[in-house]
């Protein structure tokens, strides 16, 4: 057995490695860069066969991965925040052209102001583009969803690009032990790549992703995109047991963690999700019935999944790592779309904002939320959304600004 | 121009590798020169496009290409083509196609993206030395949505109603400065100059970037008819001087004996009408002379 | 509700005949939409322009299915990319641009509806007839006053300066004058009942194969099934017995690959396609390339087909 200790960046680049990859389009951006200089390393001293290709921004890395992948090529490239958000309009763009690629991003907060620690505002900017987005929470899980995520890109009613989001410093830059599979064994999971009629050739005249006219044929090829994205539910359990049944490790739509008997739930995307277990073990020690749900895919939004998961629950809190602006958590609003109409629903959805700009969650804060939740299915009254921030906090802030201000206050004082 | 099989206008194709049916301008510069460029470089491309103009010669199900097309967006088309050259390259590496499976990869683009959005995208396909042909197709404006000034924009005034206050930008010159294998100027006025430099570009390796000036009776406001004529116009006044460059050299291939007045070529189209109505603006059309003269000057 | 469509081509003043009448809807105190609707095709394709008026708010929006009356360019009349005639009903008034009488479009379309023809002056260019188009519909509406189509002229047109101005109005108010037997023959529509109206048949659309599911096309030069020869209002003929074949100059000058050359060296060109652009009409060293207009040249053709 390989176990080593890796970097979830190390991971992601053996992921690609292990899966066969032709192709590298690559532009640098912290916490990502160490994922292209792994695979850089490998190409150089010949231990991957390929080509890397650094480009000019990440918009032209999106557009020359989604034109190689469409050329019949297995395409892997990565990026983060402001790079993702660079990108943006050829993230929305390739999906159309149903060329399937893996893009890790790596999650950092987005601007403004300028961060570099994570959230998942940048990744969830991406979920309308028709990427099927799977969401890790540990450096294992990078490297075994690389794998999986191309068996599922790649398969013939798919054929979509895929992210696979993994939180930037917690998971890139931290090192866990992680089990490398064997080369031979993942490639045969992994297959080859067979890009169908979808390709160019001189043989083989094709015109591709070329315009419409009127809204009827637009929405027919908008919504055969949406359908093939909905496949991967159906798909995806079929790869996710063969993997298993392979390498011993399952990763399936949704995480759910002491849920069966659980009167309350968690629900938390990312490795934040790991330190919610740990509140989990203690409350259970005291006797409290709580469990996580860790949904891994965020789109195709396994709602079935997730309505069976939580039904007849008393109560839950989505603990959000990003802010819809205007609206609040952006997993909040998607779990109670799921749970309209549906019989046992929950009578408590709870919705709480933490971790944003990859400000620490602790365990107390757990507590209290299990606590909120307790408190709420008593009264039957939903909580409002809370924002995970101390006056503790708010003091500091307050010595920051003090400093930031100084020059203006002095202007003012100094005025006759 | 000894070795080259375009001696005379008669060596020109008389087959055409472009389909008709396009829903492009009646008169449309742009497709002159395209069609003329196809029929040299034949089916076994694969042509990126930049959002534009054409953009819209392939709507689906129809397309005028006998060979490869996709589209991608205005910022990053060279990218593209950097996907599928890599890609081809891959696979011819790996052996998965055979050599006869291999196309040229061509960027279409109008001047929006040439001049602008995808300046960034061509110099970092120059930088990486990228194996490819670059048509841009230079009507002067945003065409498509109804001619706004481009930074292709040709010269005008700062004091008429639509003038844009300044001169064009030379591409030429920019691309140049990234030292490519190959930099030229055509216009389909001139289909014999024109095909013998794309003839020569198809025999070099490495960046190969080519600019059409692309008449535009929609954006320019004048009968269709005339397209060619002013084409021509052009390059008898010395607005749009025919060059190329290559190592490290540029040379004129077609300098104009005795320049026409560049009033000539003004007065016919109606986007110049504020340089002669209500008044003629005799300082404007005086400094857009001597510019055109300065450039000359300056041509051995 | 008033629900009027005109059909023109690019560039032939179409969208500003739609303006003009929205405008003086606007001023006789109507609510009021007016738009144009193009496709990807450029002056010369065929496009169309909308009106609505009523005296209530308009909630209607774009797309006029059920026309009440119908404007249209008699060149556009068998162009189905056109769609002149859809959604007609027996009473939607059809105004056609022909120089041929109302009875024979009667007899040639065969259909319920009234049928009413405005014949252009000679060598009147496109422009002018949409702007008597505008001035006949108004008229047909039965609610335009003669003082507000004027002012909605000046509204539109004053920009090109007091002869241009003068030139339309003439136009417009010729057109209006022409249609005085008619005044008030267009009647509005009500919107569809909610009684028997026809259900649409929504299907759960199924998963299909992705190279056939994204906007690809498997082919080459499928292009060519687009008749952009509809566009032409003007015919380059060839008269070969000035013809000196030096094909490379009409040939290589035609944007639209649409002369070819023959095994003689004739060029020949593709009616098909050819968009009327006249570039090779105007470079053609010995003049043997003539323009004639379209609508000759098709009189021309049923003539010899006849004999």
């Amino acid at each position: 057995m390989n176990r080593k200790l890796l970097t979830g960046n190390a991971a992601a680049a053996w992921g690609a490695r292990l899966a066969g990859i032709d192709y590298v389009p690559a532009f640098p951006i912290t916490p990502q860069t160490e994922i292209i200089e792994t695979l850089s390393g490998w190409f150089e001293r010949g231990e991957l066969q390929g080509r890397m290709t650094v480009l000019e921004s990440e918009h032209s890395m999106i557009t020359a991965a989604g034109a190689a992948a469409a050329t019949g090529v297995r395409v892997f490239t990565a990026t983060s925040s402001q790079g993702l958000l660079h990108a943006m309009e050829m993230i929305y763009t390739v999906t159309g052209w149903r060329a399937p690629f893996v893009l890790v991003n790596v999650s950092r907060g987005l601007s403004s102001p300028i961060t570099l620690e994570p959230d998942h505002n940048d990744v969830l900017a991406a979920r309308d583009s028709g990427f099927i987005q799977i969401h890790c929470a540990n450096c294992q899980e990078v490297l075994d969803t690389m794998l999986i995520a191309y068996r599922l890109a790649e398969h013939q009613s798919i054929r979509l690009p895929i992210i696979v989001n993994l939180d930037g410093f917690y998971l890139s830059f931290t090192r866990e032990p992680v089990e490398i599979p064997d080369q031979s064994e993942a490639r045969e999971f992994v297959g080859e790549f067979d890009p169908g009629q979808i390709k160019f050739r001189a043989s083989m005249p094709e015109s591709q992703a070329v315009a419409v006219l009127g809204g009827s044929p637009y929405s027919y090829f908008r919504y055969e995109t949406h359908l093939a994205m909905l496949e991967a539910l159906n798909v995806y359990p079929e790869i996710a047991d063969e993997f298993n049944a392979r390498f011993g490790r399952f990763h399936g739509l949704l995480e759910c963690f002491e849920c069966d008997d659980a009167d309350y739930l968690f629900v938390m995307m990312g490795c934040f999700a790991t330190k919610a277990k740990d509140a989990v073990l203690r409350l259970r020690e005291a006797g409290i019935k709580i469990g996580l749900l860790r949904p891994r895919l965020i789109r195709p939004f396994p709602s079935a999944a997730i309505a069976a998961a939580v039904s007849e629950k008393k109560a839950l809190a989505v603990i959000d790592q990003n802010l819809s602006i205007g609206k609040g958590g952006i997993l909040h609003a998607e779990i109670a779309s799921v749970l309209y109409g549906i019989g046992q629903a929950p009578p408590i959805l709870a919705s709480f904002i933490g971790g944003l700009g990859g400000r620490d969650i602790s365990q107390e804060e757990f507590f209290e939320i299990a606590q909120t939740l307790i408190n709420a299915s008593k009264t039957g009254e939903t909580p409002p959304p809370r924002l995970l921030y101390t006056a503790r906090e708010f003091k500091e802030l307050k010595n920051l600004r003090a400093i930031a201000q100084v020059e203006r206050q002095q202007l003012k004082e100094n005025q006759p | 121009m000894t070795d080259t099989r375009f001696a005379r206008m008669k060596d020109l194709p008389s087959t055409h590798w472009l389909g008709a049916g396009t829903p492009m301008c009646a008169g449309c510069g742009g497709l002159q020169a395209l069609h003329q460029i196809y029929d040299i470089l034949g089916n076994k491309t694969v042509f990126v496009n930049a959002a534009g103009c054409m953009t819209l010669l392939s709507i689906y199900p129809f397309t005028p290409f006998r060979g490869s097309w996709l589209y991608t967006a205005m910022g990053s088309a060279p990218a593209g083509a950097q996907g599928i050259r890599d890609a081809l390259d891959i696979l011819l590496e790996q052996k998965h196609i055979p050599p006869e499976e291999d196309l040229t990869t061509v960027v279409l683009s109008g001047d929006g993206s040439a001049y602008g959005m995808g300046v960034s995208a061509t110099s970092g396909a120059i930088d990486r030395g990228l194996d490819f042909l670059y048509i841009c197709y230079d009507n002067e404006g945003y065409g498509n949505t109804g001619q706004q000034f481009s930074a292709g924009a040709k010269t005008s005034t700062s004091k008429g109603p639509r003038g844009y206050p300044g001169y064009k930008k030379d591409l030429f010159a920019l691309w140049a400065a990234n030292k490519p294998a190959y930099v030229a100027t055509v216009i389909g006025a001139e289909p014999l100059d024109l095909a013998r430099k794309i003839e020569k570009a198809t025999q070099l390796k490495g960046s190969r970037l080519i600019i059409a000036l692309s008449p535009c009776p929609t954006g320019w406001d004048f009968d269709p008819k005339e397209s060619t004529e002013i084409g021509r116009l052009a390059v008898k006044t010395g607005v749009w001087p025919l060059k190329e460059y290559q190592d490290g050299r540029v040379s004129h291939t077609k300098i104009p004996k005795e320049r026409l007045p560049v009033e000539d070529y003004l007065k016919v189209q109606g986007r110049f009408a504020h340089l002669f109505e209500p008044v003629r603006n005799e300082a404007m059309l005086a400094e857009i002379q001597q510019r055109i003269d300065d450039y000359w000057a300056d041509v051995v | 509700m008033f629900n009027i469509r005109f059909h023109g081509r690019g560039g032939q003043g179409i969208k500003t005949a739609g303006r003009l009448l929205g405008t003086a809807f606007f001023l006789e105190g109507y609510e009021v939409q007016d738009a144009p609707r193009y496709g990807a095709e450029r002056r010369g394709a065929p496009m169309s322009a909308y009106v609505r008026a009523d005296r209530k708010p308009i909630n209607a929006r774009g797309i006029i299915t059920h026309p009440d009356l119908v404007v249209v360019d008699d060149s556009l009349i068998p162009v189905p990319a056109a769609g002149v005639l859809a959604g007609i009903r027996p009473d939607t008034v059809l105004l056609i641009a022909s120089h041929e009488d109302d009875a024979v479009w009667r007899s040639r379309l065969n259909l319920k509806s009234p049928i009413l023809t405005i014949k252009p002056s000679e060598g009147a260019d496109p422009a002018s007839v949409s702007a008597a188009c505008a001035g006949a519909s108004a008229r047909l509406t039965g609610v335009i006053r003669k003082e507000n189509l004027i002012e909605a002229l000046e509204d539109e047109l004053g920009k090109l300066g007091p002869a241009l101005l003068k030139a339309n109005l003439d136009t417009v108010l010729q057109g209006f004058e022409s249609m005085s037997a008619h005044q008030g023959l267009v009647r509005q529509s009500e919107a569809i009942a909610l009684i028997d109206y026809q259900k649409p048949e929504w299907i759960n659309l199924p998963l299909e194969a992705s190279e056939l599911a994204s906007a690809t096309i498997q082919g080459a030069q499928t292009s060519v099934q687009v008749r952009t020869g509809l566009w032409r209002t003007q015919r380059p003929v060839v008269h070969y017995e000035d013809c000196h074949r030096c094909w490379w100059v009409c040939s290589s000058f035609c944007p639209d690959s649409a002369i070819s050359v023959n095994e003689e060296g004739f060029p020949v060109i593709d009616y098909e396609h050819c968009k009327g652009c006249m570039i090779c009409v105007a470079q053609c060293p010995s003049h043997a390339i003539v323009a004639i207009p379209e609508s000759e040249a098709q009189r021309l053709e049923r003539q010899g087909e006849q004999r």
